[in-house]
């Protein structure tokens, strides 16, 4: 019956790219397709797949799951209706390889992100030079300011009152006494009721005029600040900005185009939630002690500010603060209280006006 | 052996998007024309739905998308009436991302840590930092671009035969950033160079079964599809001479004295020595600019169509009629759309913001000097915006698909044709090219484009 009818179907061997007209026939369970030459190709029709997400509905082609090559095009769509497997999957096949490669991907990113990464960036960050610490402390302040406004238009305001100034700069000359890192410390107080200080790379330390607000003394935010200089002093901020160079990009590369803003959201919250390893703040906060005792400050502030902030926020304040989300603010309290000599006098850090001077310095 | 209809062989090197392209068959004459079967609406929904797929699996469908959409794309072209192939395997290419993440995540976390290092210890600031670390990327980049090519040819099939590009990635890389130097050194002027022998380097290594594909033709010839940015460029450089130097727009010099007195009185608006003459022939300079990006369009395509028109494998040869104006108002149109909804939708996100923000300062007022904002409404407002935040890139996506890459390729396939064919009755079957990394590469680095 082939021959003068036009062909129905045109069968493609996977060898050469003509097509060859068959007529196609179906006997028993089977689709047979006669070819020219003489011989015949026999394809169970439970074996026969349909190739998927055609663009149009005409001309459907099919394959046997035998022959990867072999192709067949139907221009009567009427045989598919005996074919009971069309859509049926083929079985996985090297699905072990898959998983193989999906977990050294995850290893690669955890080894990078948690202990390459930080090897490098904690070895480099004490050999880069003042001025580049500087540089890049900067810009970061900068990025933050801009990332914080809220009009859109301008970045967040320094507050310059000069007479809180004054107080802030006579608390830290105090603060440093003998150790004198006067010179390496910058501190600048922004106007933003976020309850929270950081420390940048390049002797940058921020106060939040929230936090000023919230403290229930001068002594508190005199240890707050010795706290952010401790990390100043070992360079915390730094190695922190050298680790998220290196991250960021790494956790770029696994989400793709289609969220690529949010990698650059994620590195702003990230510097100014700093979560430092508890090793860190641990050694902070030994400094913070160290400092505040011998200015004659009671080192306990630290931990009575921690205690404020908390039964104020409750534990839950996490981001607000990088100090509330800690685990083991309870036990740093109890090692800030440990600290106290009962032998000591203590003095306050300010004189009444600096404190009030300071609360102004927002204007 | 067919009597009714001569076989026709696609060709392989297509534009940059990575889409082979055919052609089709009239008996009549034995010139192949290429069919194109697919309709708008029907890919509209396919990329609507694979999109939200990809968002509701942070990504990770887009594996499954890509593989969709090409499978599509390639059924609907149709040399000689039978549809192009493509067996992509979206296992392979999450393998093959995988693959590819191993070996840069190294490369970018390391070295963009080193960079940042050295810039700021050396130089610093970050800004070379930055450079540098981008430079770096460059020549993976074309690595990449010409890795993912081989991948999509060696997935595509056509009347069973397959395509094939050989190996030479790094060959390219290293190519491409020497045309690129000489072009920038040149000032554009040797950019027609670098297009036609870039092609003629993937050309000239892409296979259809058996058959090897070579680009012919002279780099020179492509100045053609320059004509109108060149046209424009010049008209811009003519309006600047005359707008600034020749008859300044605006007279404040006063050469004279004399001038100067007139001033008042001659002030009425027309032509005074302190007034604005012309103004509006300022209005030449957005038609010129407006006018550049339509012939840098125009040359993009023009450019891939002389060169369609030089290549040929054994007994088998290209034409194509691409309509150079018609497809560049598709791709200008087709972005404005595109861009219009994304442009909307990041309004429409700043708006969020802004109710989100207000919520917290009300809320802040009410608590006095404490910020009491716990964790969960800025949590469900991150989660809302980011919502609204990956469905305008979904349908950016989507609008793309269905008003950029679908009318093109239309147009593109609609007008390609094999004037002659006799050669693909002689064309046999090549191997597997065995590819692990699939376009691992490309995708981690965010090259995949549209499809």
């Amino acid at each position: 019956m082939s021959g003068l009818m036009p062909a129905r179907a045109h069968y493609f061997d996977g060898d050469a790219p003509v097509g060859q007209p068959v007529q196609p026939e179906i006997s028993g369970d089977t689709l047979e397709l006669k070819l020219e030459d003489g011989s015949t190709i026999r394809w169970p029709l439970s074996e026969i797949r349909q190739i998927s997400d055609s663009a149009a509905k005409t001309n459907p082609m099919l394959r046997w799951v035998n022959d990867p090559l072999a192709r067949l095009v139907l221009k009567d769509a009427k045989f598919l209706r005996d074919m009971p497997n069309l859509r049926r999957r083929s079985p996985p096949k090297g699905r072990g390889r898959l998983v193989a490669w999906a977990l050294a991907a995850v290893a690669a990113v955890a080894l990078q992100i948690g202990l390459l990464i930080p090897l490098l960036a904690d070895n480099l960050a004490v050999l880069i030079p003042p001025e580049g610490e500087r540089v890049l402390g900067e810009a970061t302040l900068g990025h933050i300011r801009d990332a914080l406004d809220e009009t859109g238009l301008n970045p967040l305001e320094v507050c310059e009152v000069s007479k809180g100034k004054a107080a802030l700069e006579r608390l830290v000359t105090n603060l440093s006494g003998k150790r004198d890192f006067r010179q390496d410390v910058t501190v600048s107080v922004l106007d933003h009721e976020m309850v929270n200080a950081f420390a940048l790379p390049g002797g940058f330390v921020v106060i939040f005029r929230g936090l000023i607000d919230a403290a229930d003394g001068p002594d508190e935010v005199a240890a707050v600040l010795a706290h952010e200089i401790g990390h100043v002093i070992s360079r915390d901020p730094t190695r922190h900005a050298l680790r998220s160079a290196g991250s960021i990009g790494v956790l770029g590369l696994l989400f793709g185009d289609f969220a690529g803003g949010a990698a650059v959201l994620l590195l702003a919250e990230r510097l100014i939630s700093a979560q430092y390893s508890q090793g860190a703040e641990t050694g902070a906060d030994t400094f913070a002690y160290g400092v505040l005792s011998q200015a004659g400050i009671n080192p306990g502030a630290l931990g009575d500010m921690f205690e404020s902030m908390r039964d104020k926020h409750g534990d839950s304040a996490g981001v607000t603060s990088h100090f509330l989300s800690h685990p083991t603010l309870s036990e740093r309290i109890t090692a800030s209280r440990a600290v106290i000599d009962p032998d000591a006098t203590y003095e306050p850090s300010m004189s009444d006006e600096d404190w009030a001077a300071l609360q102004n310095i927002c204007g | 052996m067919s009597d009714a209809s001569i076989p026709s062989s696609p060709w392989g090197a297509q534009p940059q998007v990575s889409v082979a392209k055919p052609e089709c068959e009239v008996p009549t004459d034995g010139t192949m024309h290429v069919d194109f079967v697919g309709r708008r609406g029907a890919l509209f929904w396919l990329a609507l739905k694979t999109g939200f797929f990809t968002i509701l699996t942070l990504g990770f469908y887009r594996f499954w998308m890509k593989t969709r959409l090409r499978r599509w794309y390639w059924s609907a072209i149709r040399p000689g009436g039978h549809p192009l192939e493509y067996l992509g395997d979206p296992i392979e290419k999450l393998l093959g991302f995988f693959i590819a993440v191993v070996i840069l995540t190294f490369y970018i976390g390391i070295v963009n840590l080193l960079l940042m290092f050295v810039s700021f210890s050396v130089f610093n600031s970050s800004w070379v930092g930055y450079l540098a670390s981008f430079a770096g990327v460059i020549p993976i980049w074309f690595y990449a671009r010409y890795r993912a090519r081989r991948y999509v040819l060696a997935r595509t099939r056509w009347r069973g035969v397959r395509f094939g590009l050989e190996k030479g990635a790094w060959g390219y890389a290293g190519r491409a950033l020497l045309y690129w130097t000489l072009t920038i050194v040149s000032l554009g002027i040797l950019w027609p160079r670098m297009t036609f022998l870039l092609e003629k380097y993937r050309t000239d290594r892409t296979y259809f079964g058996s058959a090897k594909l070579v680009q012919g033709g002279r780099w020179q010839m492509l100045y053609r599809a320059a004509v109108p940015f060149l046209a424009f460029l010049v008209l811009l450089l003519v309006t600047i001479i005359w707008v600034v130097f020749t008859e300044p727009i605006v007279e404040n010099l006063p050469s004279s004295l004399d001038e100067f007195m007139q001033t008042d009185l001659i002030f009425d608006g027309k032509e005074g020595p302190f007034g604005i003459e012309n103004p509006a022939r300022l209005l030449l300079i957005p038609i010129c600019l407006f006018g550049l990006l339509f012939g840098a369009i125009h040359y993009r395509w023009v450019a891939k169509r002389i060169m369609a028109n030089y290549k040929s494998a054994e007994g088998v040869t290209f034409a194509s009629a691409l309509n150079g104006p018609r497809i560049t108002m598709i791709y200008v149109l087709g972005n404005f759309i595109a861009y219009i909804v994304l442009v909307i939708g990041m309004l429409l996100l700043l708006l969020l913001s802004a109710v989100f923000f207000g919520f917290e300062t009300l809320f802040s007022e009410h608590s006095g000097d404490m910020n009491l904002l716990s964790d969960w409404p800025r949590w469900a407002a991150l989660v809302l915006l980011g919502a609204v935040y990956l469905g305008v890139f979904l349908m950016w996506g989507v609008l793309h698909n269905t008003f950029v890459t679908f009318p093109i390729m239309r147009h593109m396939a609609l007008t390609t044709t094999l004037p002659n064919t006799i050669g693909i009755s002689s064309i046999s079957q090549r191997a597997r090219d065995e590819f692990a990394e699939a376009e691992g590469f490309a995708e981690a680095l965010d090259l995949g484009a549209a499809i």
